[in-house]
């Protein structure tokens, strides 16, 4: 069960801020999480990321400082798709982050907690918690982080697209995506020769302006009755397609 | 071989299974089919919570996306609800009977018509926290055994066992770490079916059979491979499938 405290940040995500981006809900959420500093990057391009938004400067430069570095669990979070948790980063080993260890003493940040933003193999980015003092995540902490982990994956997929000429409802529906429309991501992917998040927002997309749910328009992708067009338009699949 | 025989074989099976590096998915696969084989069910599968109460999918005795479906519908009704919120086992239901039709009107129809009448759900616990379910469903009206339950709450444990032994990289043993791989590894692998489907021209079912095999021989990861082949670091034509140059000749 998610904190009370936790449940307002989530509301505040559902409101786009005044320039039609969501909201930066960084600064709530360390309040909410009990925690220092919140950050959240998104990825831009492979693995690489952009600081999106940040609640604080201590939390600003270590994630500047790990980026950069190329090192560190924000990085390792994004790259593995896994939590990375350092409860004191004084502790951790040399070898793991040998560039970032020998700046660690000089950190403000004690402890690190990284939570992968992805569904499946899209990565969007990653949401950084910081504290001052090391130790570990309460299960309520990390109960609520892997909440709002979850929420601003939703959020934040597709609002970094590029030349994107028509508005993209960058919400995803409350309820957990389907394994059909996992499955119908990969073969939009390979039908027009996208990546994998493009080929899921086109999916939405279509749910959209059709005003279908995305997993009966994932189904009719799967059972190649339905056939999304570049233009985000959809067709029957052609007669040769059938075989 | 007598069933005792076949539950000790399955053991071995087990704990030599749970190396240093096993594949997660493919081992809550597999045990799942013994499961199947050992309590003469029609179908066995495995479920976890996600970060919002949710129960999804890990594995299946059977991939088929009609069967991982049924899994998931039971997201919103179904006895796998009703096990994960009490932590309870429910057991021996008779998805047939009105009372399930009027309790999990969705889920029981179709149930009913996958051939499905009957379903077991025993809880995955971990220190008094319950973090998803092992379900069987049966297509006769015998009811399981107290043995064969006993036997089927072992299999359960023994599930929970291996998700807090597999190692994410960061080789934390965090038990909210582990869960949440193992969920992203699931959607993934469903990810990396529909791209070969495409690619090979396949159903998901055939492509995943195709992929899982070549996985399976070379001792690569199910989700590791997954991953690779969807960053493109993989040429998925040295996959053997039935659509592919080999099968045609």
């Amino acid at each position: 069960m998610i904190s009370d405290r936790l449940v307002t940040v989530l509301r505040q995500l559902q409101h786009d801020d005044p320039v039609g981006g969501v909201a930066d809900v960084t600064a709530a959420a360390a309040d909410a999480l009990a925690l220092d500093g919140v950050a959240v990057s998104l990825v831009t391009e492979g693995v690489r990321t952009e600081l999106l938004w940040c609640s604080d400067e201590t939390t600003r430069s270590f994630e500047d400082l790990q980026f950069t570095l190329g090192e560190g669990p924000g990085p390792d979070a994004v790259h593995s798709g896994a939590l990375v948790w350092v409860p004191d980063l004084l502790s951790t080993s040399t070898d793991r982050w040998p560039a970032l260890a020998q700046e660690a003493e000089g950190l403000a940040v004690r402890a690190v907690f990284c939570f992968p933003m992805e569904i499946g193999a899209i990565r969007v980015g990653v949401l950084t918690a910081v504290r001052r003092t090391p130790g570990p995540l309460t299960g309520q902490q990390a109960d609520d982080a892997l909440t709002l982990a979850s929420a601003l994956t939703a959020r934040c997929l597709g609002s970094r697209e590029a030349g994107s000429d028509r508005p993209v409802p960058t919400d995803l529906p409350r309820v957990p995506l389907r394994a059909v429309v996992h499955q119908a991501t990969g073969m939009v992917s390979v039908q027009l020769a996208l990546a994998l998040p493009q080929a899921l927002l086109r999916l939405r997309a279509h749910a959209y302006s059709s005003g279908r749910s995305i997993t009966d328009i994932a189904q009719d992708v799967v059972d190649r009755r339905l056939r999304l067009d570049h233009d985000g338009t959809g067709t029957p699949p052609t007669v040769a397609d059938k075989d | 071989m007598t069933r005792e025989q076949r539950m000790t074989e399955v053991f071995v099976e087990v704990a030599d299974s749970l190396i240093d590096d096993f594949d997660l998915i493919d081992f809550l696969q597999q045990l799942s089919v013994r499961c199947m084989e050992l309590l003469d069910v029609a179908a066995v599968g495995i479920v976890l919570a996600d970060v919002h109460d949710t129960l999804q999918t890990i594995a299946a005795s059977d991939e088929h996306t009609r069967l991982l479906e049924l899994f998931a519908l039971q997201n919103d009704q179904g006895p796998c609800v009703d096990c994960y919120k009490s932590g309870q086992p429910r057991t021996n239901i008779d998805l047939s009977d009105q009372r399930a039709a009027a309790q999990w009107p969705q889920f029981a129809a179709r149930a009913a018509e996958t051939g499905f009448i009957g379903a077991n759900a025993l809880p995955l616990r971990l220190r008094g926290r319950v973090i998803g379910a092992l379900v069987l469903f049966q297509t006769d009206p015998d009811p399981l055994s107290a043995e064969d339950l006993t036997l089927a709450q072992a299999l359960a444990d023994v599930a929970t066992i291996a998700i807090l032994q597999q190692r994410t990289l960061d080789h934390s043993q965090v038990e909210r770490a582990q869960l949440q791989y193992a969920l992203t590894s699931r959607i993934v692998l469903e990810q990396v079916k529909g791209l070969l489907a495409e690619r090979w021209k396949l159903s998901v079912d055939d492509a995943f059979a195709a992929f899982r095999s070549y996985a399976r021989s070379n001792h690569y990861q199910l989700a590791r491979l997954a991953r690779q082949i969807i960053d493109g670091e993989i040429d998925t034509e040295v996959i053997p499938h039935p659509s592919g140059p080999a099968a045609r000749l």
